[in-house]
Protein backbone atom coordinates (compact mmCIF):
# COMPACT_ATOMS: atom_id res chain seq x y z
CA UNK A 1 0.00 0.00 0.00
CA UNK A 2 2.77 2.34 0.79
CA UNK A 3 4.82 1.54 -2.38
CA UNK A 4 1.53 2.09 -4.21
CA UNK A 5 1.21 6.12 -2.69
CA UNK A 6 4.89 6.53 -3.49
CA UNK A 7 4.38 5.68 -6.77
CA UNK A 8 1.64 7.90 -7.25
CA UNK A 9 2.52 11.25 -5.46
CA UNK A 10 6.33 10.54 -7.62
CA UNK A 11 4.27 10.02 -10.87
CA UNK A 12 1.91 12.71 -10.81
CA UNK A 13 4.27 15.61 -9.45
CA UNK A 14 6.34 14.18 -12.55
CA UNK A 15 3.64 14.75 -14.78
CA UNK A 16 2.58 18.14 -13.01
CA UNK A 17 6.38 19.31 -13.20
CA UNK A 18 6.48 18.44 -16.93
CA UNK A 19 3.41 20.18 -18.06
CA UNK A 20 4.20 23.66 -16.11
CA UNK A 21 7.46 24.13 -15.01
CA UNK A 22 9.42 22.07 -17.91
CA UNK A 23 7.15 24.21 -20.35
CA UNK A 24 8.63 27.21 -19.75
CA UNK A 25 12.27 25.68 -19.14
CA UNK A 26 13.68 23.92 -22.60
CA UNK A 27 16.95 23.04 -23.37
CA UNK A 28 17.12 24.49 -27.17
CA UNK A 29 13.30 23.92 -27.88
CA UNK A 30 13.23 20.25 -25.91
CA UNK A 31 11.50 19.23 -22.77
CA UNK A 32 12.65 16.50 -20.53
CA UNK A 33 10.92 13.32 -20.29
CA UNK A 34 10.55 12.82 -16.76
CA UNK A 35 8.86 9.53 -16.62
CA UNK A 36 11.61 8.33 -18.90
CA UNK A 37 13.80 9.48 -16.43
CA UNK A 38 11.49 7.97 -13.38
CA UNK A 39 11.19 4.75 -15.14
CA UNK A 40 14.82 4.44 -15.90
CA UNK A 41 16.03 5.59 -11.94
CA UNK A 42 13.39 3.23 -10.63
CA UNK A 43 15.11 0.53 -12.40
CA UNK A 44 18.32 0.67 -11.51
CA UNK A 45 17.01 1.11 -8.07
CA UNK A 46 14.95 -1.99 -7.41
CA UNK A 47 15.57 -4.00 -10.71
CA UNK A 48 13.55 -5.38 -14.04
CA UNK A 49 10.35 -5.86 -12.52
CA UNK A 50 9.92 -3.26 -10.27
CA UNK A 51 11.05 -1.21 -13.23
CA UNK A 52 8.85 -2.82 -15.63
CA UNK A 53 5.34 -1.93 -13.29
CA UNK A 54 7.03 2.11 -12.92
CA UNK A 55 6.87 2.15 -16.50
CA UNK A 56 3.33 0.61 -17.09
CA UNK A 57 2.03 3.07 -14.12
CA UNK A 58 3.73 5.83 -15.55
CA UNK A 59 3.62 5.61 -19.18
CA UNK A 60 -0.59 4.78 -18.76
CA UNK A 61 -0.40 8.01 -16.48
CA UNK A 62 0.78 10.15 -19.36
CA UNK A 63 -0.73 8.64 -22.46
CA UNK A 64 -4.15 9.73 -20.89
CA UNK A 65 -3.02 13.27 -21.17
CA UNK A 66 -2.01 12.72 -24.80
CA UNK A 67 -3.90 13.33 -27.85
CA UNK A 68 -2.43 9.40 -29.27
CA UNK A 69 -3.80 5.94 -29.05
CA UNK A 70 -3.42 5.47 -25.24
CA UNK A 71 -0.69 2.51 -24.65
CA UNK A 72 2.60 3.36 -26.18
CA UNK A 73 4.15 4.87 -23.81
CA UNK A 74 2.93 2.52 -21.25
CA UNK A 75 4.61 0.19 -23.79
CA UNK A 76 7.52 1.59 -24.16
CA UNK A 77 8.40 2.54 -20.39
CA UNK A 78 7.37 -0.78 -18.92
CA UNK A 79 10.01 -2.17 -22.05
CA UNK A 80 12.37 0.16 -20.80
CA UNK A 81 12.05 -0.37 -16.84
CA UNK A 82 12.89 -4.19 -17.30
CA UNK A 83 15.31 -3.92 -19.87
CA UNK A 84 16.99 -1.08 -18.17
CA UNK A 85 16.59 -3.34 -14.58
CA UNK A 86 18.07 -6.51 -16.55
CA UNK A 87 21.20 -4.66 -17.41
CA UNK A 88 21.65 -3.20 -14.38
CA UNK A 89 22.18 -6.73 -13.00
CA UNK A 90 25.05 -7.15 -14.87
CA UNK A 91 26.77 -3.59 -14.63
CA UNK A 92 29.16 -3.81 -11.53
CA UNK A 93 30.10 0.00 -11.60
CA UNK A 94 30.51 1.78 -8.60
CA UNK A 95 30.87 5.05 -9.94
CA UNK A 96 28.50 7.73 -8.97
CA UNK A 97 28.37 8.88 -12.42
CA UNK A 98 26.71 5.47 -14.11
CA UNK A 99 23.05 6.96 -13.89
CA UNK A 100 23.54 9.49 -15.92
CA UNK A 101 25.07 7.69 -18.51
CA UNK A 102 22.73 5.14 -18.43
CA UNK A 103 19.77 7.86 -18.06
CA UNK A 104 21.09 9.31 -21.09
CA UNK A 105 21.16 6.27 -23.08
CA UNK A 106 17.71 5.30 -21.80
CA UNK A 107 15.99 8.06 -22.58
CA UNK A 108 17.26 8.38 -26.16
CA UNK A 109 16.66 4.72 -27.23
CA UNK A 110 12.77 4.76 -25.54
CA UNK A 111 12.37 8.10 -27.30
CA UNK A 112 13.21 6.62 -30.69
CA UNK A 113 11.00 3.67 -29.74
CA UNK A 114 8.20 5.80 -29.32
CA UNK A 115 8.71 7.32 -32.11
CA UNK A 116 8.95 4.52 -34.16
CA UNK A 117 5.87 2.64 -32.49
CA UNK A 118 3.75 5.79 -33.24
CA UNK A 119 5.13 5.84 -37.03
CA UNK A 120 3.62 2.08 -37.06
CA UNK A 121 0.83 2.91 -35.85
CA UNK A 122 0.82 5.99 -38.66
CA UNK A 123 0.18 8.71 -35.79
CA UNK A 124 3.53 10.28 -36.26
CA UNK A 125 3.82 13.06 -38.21
CA UNK A 126 7.20 14.68 -37.73
CA UNK A 127 9.96 13.45 -39.83
CA UNK A 128 13.06 11.21 -38.17
CA UNK A 129 15.43 14.07 -38.16
CA UNK A 130 13.00 16.21 -35.34
CA UNK A 131 12.81 12.76 -33.84
CA UNK A 132 16.96 12.11 -33.45
CA UNK A 133 16.85 15.99 -32.47
CA UNK A 134 14.31 15.25 -29.69
CA UNK A 135 15.72 12.17 -28.42
CA UNK A 136 19.17 13.35 -28.19
CA UNK A 137 17.74 16.89 -26.58
CA UNK A 138 15.74 15.32 -23.91
CA UNK A 139 18.58 12.32 -22.89
CA UNK A 140 20.73 15.29 -22.56
CA UNK A 141 18.16 17.56 -20.52
CA UNK A 142 17.06 14.42 -18.11
CA UNK A 143 21.13 13.22 -17.93
CA UNK A 144 21.09 16.95 -16.87
CA UNK A 145 18.92 16.94 -14.28
CA UNK A 146 19.53 13.26 -12.28
CA UNK A 147 22.00 14.48 -10.19
CA UNK A 148 19.02 16.39 -8.58
CA UNK A 149 16.63 13.67 -8.80
CA UNK A 150 18.60 10.70 -8.13
CA UNK A 151 18.43 11.22 -4.82
CA UNK A 152 15.22 12.05 -4.24
CA UNK A 153 13.87 9.33 -5.83
CA UNK A 154 16.00 6.59 -4.42
CA UNK A 155 14.94 8.24 -0.92
CA UNK A 156 11.39 7.51 -2.11
CA UNK A 157 12.21 3.57 -3.25
CA UNK A 158 14.14 3.20 0.17
CA UNK A 159 10.96 4.43 2.65
CA UNK A 160 8.49 2.32 0.44
CA UNK A 161 10.18 -0.86 0.96
CA UNK A 162 8.85 -3.25 2.75
CA UNK A 163 9.77 -2.77 6.51
CA UNK A 164 9.53 -6.57 7.25
CA UNK A 165 12.71 -7.34 7.76
CA UNK A 166 13.41 -10.71 9.72
CA UNK A 167 16.74 -9.84 11.58
CA UNK A 168 18.53 -12.95 13.53
CA UNK B 1 6.55 -8.19 -17.63
CA UNK B 2 4.33 -9.86 -20.25
CA UNK B 3 1.15 -9.26 -18.62
CA UNK B 4 2.06 -5.57 -18.80
CA UNK B 5 3.44 -5.84 -22.32
CA UNK B 6 -0.25 -7.06 -23.41
CA UNK B 7 -2.41 -5.04 -21.31
CA UNK B 8 -0.31 -1.57 -22.89
CA UNK B 9 -0.82 -3.80 -26.35
CA UNK B 10 -4.49 -4.50 -25.98
CA UNK B 11 -4.92 -0.51 -24.99
CA UNK B 12 -3.05 0.88 -27.80
CA UNK B 13 -5.09 -1.56 -29.98
CA UNK B 14 -9.11 -0.97 -28.14
CA UNK B 15 -8.17 2.94 -28.15
CA UNK B 16 -6.72 2.41 -31.98
CA UNK B 17 -9.94 0.78 -33.22
CA UNK B 18 -12.55 2.75 -30.93
CA UNK B 19 -11.09 6.29 -31.19
CA UNK B 20 -12.89 9.39 -29.95
CA UNK B 21 -15.99 7.36 -28.35
CA UNK B 22 -14.21 4.47 -26.65
CA UNK B 23 -14.39 3.78 -23.00
CA UNK B 24 -10.91 4.04 -23.10
CA UNK B 25 -11.44 8.16 -24.30
CA UNK B 26 -13.73 8.54 -21.07
CA UNK B 27 -11.10 7.51 -18.85
CA UNK B 28 -9.21 9.94 -20.38
CA UNK B 29 -11.37 12.73 -19.66
CA UNK B 30 -11.55 11.76 -16.44
CA UNK B 31 -7.57 11.92 -16.04
CA UNK B 32 -7.91 15.46 -17.41
CA UNK B 33 -10.57 16.04 -14.70
CA UNK B 34 -8.05 15.19 -12.09
CA UNK B 35 -4.90 16.70 -12.78
CA UNK B 36 -6.20 20.01 -14.41
CA UNK B 37 -7.24 21.36 -10.97
CA UNK B 38 -3.72 20.62 -9.40
CA UNK B 39 -1.93 21.99 -13.17
CA UNK B 40 -3.73 24.71 -12.14
CA UNK B 41 -2.23 25.16 -8.78
CA UNK B 42 0.95 24.36 -10.02
CA UNK B 43 1.39 26.78 -12.65
CA UNK B 44 0.09 29.77 -10.62
CA UNK B 45 3.02 28.83 -7.84
CA UNK B 46 5.70 27.66 -10.71
CA UNK B 47 5.19 30.19 -13.22
CA UNK B 48 7.86 32.42 -11.05
CA UNK B 49 10.12 30.08 -10.62
CA UNK B 50 9.87 28.72 -14.12
CA UNK B 51 10.43 32.03 -15.50
CA UNK B 52 13.46 33.03 -13.11
CA UNK B 53 15.20 29.39 -15.19
CA UNK B 54 14.49 30.57 -18.35
CA UNK B 55 15.40 33.58 -17.16
CA UNK B 56 18.87 32.44 -16.65
CA UNK B 57 19.24 30.30 -19.67
CA UNK B 58 18.71 33.93 -21.66
CA UNK B 59 20.97 35.64 -19.85
CA UNK B 60 23.57 37.19 -22.29
CA UNK B 61 20.55 38.47 -24.30
CA UNK B 62 18.62 39.95 -21.31
CA UNK B 63 22.06 42.03 -20.29
CA UNK B 64 22.00 43.48 -23.92
CA UNK B 65 18.37 44.41 -23.67
CA UNK B 66 19.09 45.50 -20.05
CA UNK B 67 21.57 48.57 -21.55
CA UNK B 68 19.44 48.99 -23.84
CA UNK B 69 16.47 49.76 -21.91
CA UNK B 70 18.35 51.46 -19.40
CA UNK B 71 19.28 53.78 -21.95
CA UNK B 72 15.68 53.85 -22.87
CA UNK B 73 14.32 54.65 -19.30
CA UNK B 74 16.82 57.80 -19.31
CA UNK B 75 15.30 59.08 -22.36
CA UNK B 76 11.75 58.43 -21.03
CA UNK B 77 12.33 59.67 -17.50
CA UNK B 78 11.63 63.38 -19.29
CA UNK B 79 8.21 62.26 -19.82
CA UNK B 80 6.94 61.06 -16.86
CA UNK B 81 3.42 58.59 -17.81
CA UNK B 82 1.46 58.33 -14.49
CA UNK B 83 -0.82 55.43 -14.82
CA UNK B 84 1.17 53.66 -16.85
CA UNK B 85 0.22 50.22 -15.84
CA UNK B 86 -3.76 50.93 -15.68
CA UNK B 87 -3.66 51.89 -19.14
CA UNK B 88 -1.28 48.88 -20.41
CA UNK B 89 -4.09 46.32 -18.77
CA UNK B 90 -6.37 48.57 -20.28
CA UNK B 91 -5.00 48.36 -23.77
CA UNK B 92 -4.96 44.45 -22.82
CA UNK B 93 -8.84 44.27 -22.46
CA UNK B 94 -9.55 46.25 -25.31
CA UNK B 95 -7.34 43.98 -27.59
CA UNK B 96 -9.81 41.15 -26.49
CA UNK B 97 -12.87 43.20 -26.92
CA UNK B 98 -11.74 44.37 -30.11
CA UNK B 99 -11.37 41.02 -30.69
CA UNK B 100 -15.34 40.25 -29.77
CA UNK B 101 -16.65 42.79 -31.57
CA UNK B 102 -14.98 42.54 -34.77
CA UNK B 103 -15.68 38.70 -34.76
CA UNK B 104 -19.62 40.10 -35.72
CA UNK B 105 -22.61 40.16 -33.49
CA UNK B 106 -23.81 36.67 -33.16
CA UNK B 107 -20.55 35.37 -31.76
CA UNK B 108 -20.12 34.59 -28.20
CA UNK B 109 -16.74 34.15 -26.93
CA UNK B 110 -15.62 33.19 -23.24
CA UNK B 111 -11.88 34.30 -21.86
CA UNK B 112 -9.94 31.42 -20.39
CA UNK B 113 -6.72 31.35 -18.93
CA UNK B 114 -3.85 28.42 -19.87
CA UNK B 115 -3.19 26.57 -17.11
CA UNK B 116 -0.55 24.06 -18.27
CA UNK B 117 0.92 22.83 -21.84
CA UNK B 118 1.10 19.63 -23.54
CA UNK B 119 3.17 17.00 -21.56
CA UNK B 120 5.21 15.66 -24.63
CA UNK B 121 7.87 17.05 -27.04
CA UNK B 122 5.68 15.18 -30.21
CA UNK B 123 2.33 17.25 -29.78
CA UNK B 124 1.85 21.06 -28.99
CA UNK B 125 -1.22 21.65 -26.87
CA UNK B 126 -2.24 23.88 -23.71
CA UNK B 127 -4.79 23.38 -21.27
CA UNK B 128 -7.38 25.83 -20.73
CA UNK B 129 -9.36 26.27 -17.52
CA UNK B 130 -13.00 26.10 -19.01
CA UNK B 131 -14.74 22.73 -20.00
CA UNK B 132 -18.13 21.71 -20.66
CA UNK B 133 -19.15 23.43 -17.58
CA UNK B 134 -18.50 27.27 -19.11
CA UNK B 135 -20.01 25.77 -22.64
CA UNK B 136 -16.74 25.00 -24.81
CA UNK B 137 -17.73 22.14 -26.97
CA UNK B 138 -15.11 19.93 -29.57
CA UNK B 139 -13.25 21.79 -32.38
CA UNK B 140 -14.25 25.41 -30.88
CA UNK B 141 -11.76 27.92 -32.20
CA UNK B 142 -9.34 29.77 -30.06
CA UNK B 143 -7.63 33.11 -30.66
CA UNK B 144 -5.27 35.63 -29.18
CA UNK B 145 -5.74 39.33 -28.40
CA UNK B 146 -5.45 41.14 -31.91
CA UNK B 147 -7.36 38.80 -33.19
CA UNK B 148 -4.16 36.20 -33.60
CA UNK B 149 -5.00 32.68 -34.10
CA UNK B 150 -4.33 29.99 -31.44
CA UNK B 151 -6.26 26.55 -32.51
CA UNK B 152 -9.12 24.74 -31.74
CA UNK B 153 -10.41 22.68 -29.20
CA UNK B 154 -9.90 19.00 -29.28
CA UNK B 155 -10.68 17.34 -25.82
CA UNK B 156 -13.18 18.81 -23.19
CA UNK B 157 -13.08 18.19 -19.48
CA UNK B 158 -16.37 19.70 -17.14
CA UNK B 159 -14.23 22.37 -15.96
CA UNK B 160 -10.84 22.11 -18.19
CA UNK B 161 -9.74 21.53 -22.22
CA UNK B 162 -6.94 20.28 -24.26
CA UNK B 163 -6.33 22.88 -27.23
CA UNK B 164 -4.25 21.94 -30.06
CA UNK B 165 -2.38 24.94 -31.40
CA UNK B 166 -2.08 25.40 -35.05
CA UNK B 167 1.74 24.76 -34.97
CA UNK B 168 0.95 20.88 -33.90
CA UNK B 169 2.15 18.69 -36.96
CA UNK B 170 -1.76 17.40 -36.95
CA UNK B 171 -3.31 20.95 -37.31
CA UNK B 172 -4.61 22.14 -41.00
CA UNK B 173 -5.85 25.55 -41.49
CA UNK B 174 -7.14 26.66 -44.77
CA UNK B 175 -5.39 30.48 -44.59
CA UNK B 176 -5.53 33.29 -47.66
CA UNK B 177 -2.79 35.33 -48.37
CA UNK B 178 -3.63 39.01 -47.55
CA UNK B 179 -2.45 40.72 -50.76
CA UNK B 180 -3.09 37.75 -53.75
CA UNK B 181 -5.87 36.75 -51.73
CA UNK B 182 -4.83 33.13 -52.59
CA UNK B 183 -6.22 29.71 -50.69
CA UNK B 184 -3.60 27.56 -49.48
CA UNK B 185 -2.93 24.95 -46.58
CA UNK B 186 -0.97 25.43 -43.36
CA UNK B 187 0.49 22.45 -42.21
CA UNK B 188 2.20 22.92 -38.16
CA UNK B 189 5.69 21.82 -38.05
CA UNK B 190 6.14 22.32 -34.57
CA UNK B 191 8.87 24.26 -33.30
CA UNK B 192 9.88 25.05 -36.86
CA UNK B 193 7.37 27.98 -39.02
CA UNK B 194 4.33 26.32 -40.44
CA UNK B 195 4.39 25.01 -44.10
CA UNK B 196 1.76 26.38 -46.29
CA UNK B 197 1.34 24.14 -49.63
CA UNK B 198 -1.22 23.95 -52.65
CA UNK B 199 -0.14 27.65 -53.58
CA UNK B 200 -0.40 28.04 -57.41
CA UNK B 201 3.18 28.70 -58.64
CA UNK B 202 1.96 31.62 -60.68
CA UNK B 203 0.64 33.60 -58.08
CA UNK B 204 3.70 36.45 -56.90
CA UNK B 205 4.38 36.14 -52.94
CA UNK B 206 6.43 38.50 -50.46
CA UNK B 207 8.08 37.52 -47.74
CA UNK B 208 6.24 40.09 -44.42
CA UNK B 209 2.87 38.72 -46.20
CA UNK B 210 -0.19 38.52 -43.66
CA UNK B 211 -2.03 35.18 -43.98
CA UNK B 212 -5.65 35.11 -42.40
CA UNK B 213 -7.58 32.16 -42.33
CA UNK B 214 -10.15 31.78 -45.05
CA UNK B 215 -13.59 30.75 -43.62
CA UNK B 216 -15.53 28.23 -46.34
CA UNK B 217 -18.70 26.81 -46.07
CA UNK B 218 -18.94 23.61 -49.20
CA UNK B 219 -23.31 23.72 -49.48
CA UNK B 220 -24.52 21.07 -47.61
CA UNK B 221 -20.99 19.99 -46.48
CA UNK B 222 -18.34 21.06 -44.45
CA UNK B 223 -17.44 24.45 -43.62
CA UNK B 224 -14.33 25.64 -41.73
CA UNK B 225 -13.50 25.20 -38.11
CA UNK B 226 -12.67 28.55 -38.22
CA UNK B 227 -14.45 32.22 -38.58
CA UNK B 228 -12.25 33.48 -42.01
CA UNK B 229 -9.98 36.82 -41.24
CA UNK B 230 -7.71 35.48 -38.37
CA UNK B 231 -4.51 36.42 -38.30
CA UNK B 232 -2.69 33.72 -38.67
CA UNK B 233 0.84 34.49 -39.10
CA UNK B 234 3.30 36.33 -41.55
CA UNK B 235 5.12 34.54 -44.98
CA UNK B 236 8.97 33.98 -43.54
CA UNK B 237 10.15 32.38 -46.58
CA UNK B 238 9.54 31.30 -50.08
CA UNK B 239 11.90 29.13 -51.96
CA UNK B 240 11.38 30.05 -55.83
CA UNK B 241 11.48 26.95 -57.37
CA UNK B 242 10.09 27.14 -60.85
CA UNK B 243 10.01 23.29 -61.31
CA UNK B 244 7.73 22.66 -58.51
CA UNK B 245 3.78 22.19 -58.58
CA UNK B 246 3.27 24.53 -55.72
CA UNK B 247 5.10 27.48 -54.10
CA UNK B 248 6.82 26.39 -50.73
CA UNK B 249 6.19 28.79 -48.04
CA UNK B 250 6.84 29.23 -44.53
CA UNK B 251 4.58 30.91 -42.39
CA UNK B 252 6.08 32.44 -39.04
CA UNK B 253 2.95 32.42 -36.60
CA UNK B 254 1.52 35.69 -35.58
CA UNK B 255 1.08 34.21 -31.44
CA UNK B 256 4.23 33.33 -29.41
CA UNK B 257 2.79 30.17 -28.10
CA UNK B 258 5.16 29.95 -25.04
CA UNK B 259 4.03 33.03 -23.36
CA UNK B 260 0.23 32.61 -23.94
CA UNK B 261 -1.54 33.80 -21.05
CA UNK B 262 -5.56 34.12 -21.70
CA UNK B 263 -7.11 33.13 -24.89
CA UNK B 264 -10.80 33.74 -25.90
CA UNK B 265 -12.91 30.74 -27.11
CA UNK B 266 -14.94 31.15 -29.64
CA UNK B 267 -18.75 29.70 -28.69
CA UNK B 268 -20.99 29.95 -31.42
CA UNK B 269 -22.70 32.53 -34.34
CA UNK B 270 -21.43 34.50 -36.84
CA UNK B 271 -20.40 33.33 -40.63
CA UNK B 272 -18.11 30.49 -40.30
Amino acid sequence: MRRFLTLAAVIVTALLLQTTVFADVRLLGARPELMYLLTIVFAMLEGPSSGAITGFAGGMAQDFLLNQPKGITALTLTLLGYAVGLLRQYVVSPSPVLPVFVVAGGTFCGVLFYGLVSFLLGQFNSNALYLFRVAALSAVYNAILTPLVYPVLRRAAEASRSQRVVRW
Amino acid sequence: MVALVSVSLLTITVDYREGNNGPLASLGRVALTVISPLQEVMSKVTHPVGNFFSTLVRLPAIRAENERLKNHVAELESQVATGATDEQRLHELEGLLEVTQSLGPNVRTTAAQVIASGVSNFEWTITINKGSNQGIKLDLPVVASGKRLVGHVIRVAPDSSIVQLIVDPDSAVAGRLAISRTTGLLTGQGDRDMRMGLVDTSIEVQAGEQVVTAGYRIPGGAQSLYPPGILIGTVSHVVPDVAALEKFITVAPAVDFSSLDIVLVVLSGGPR
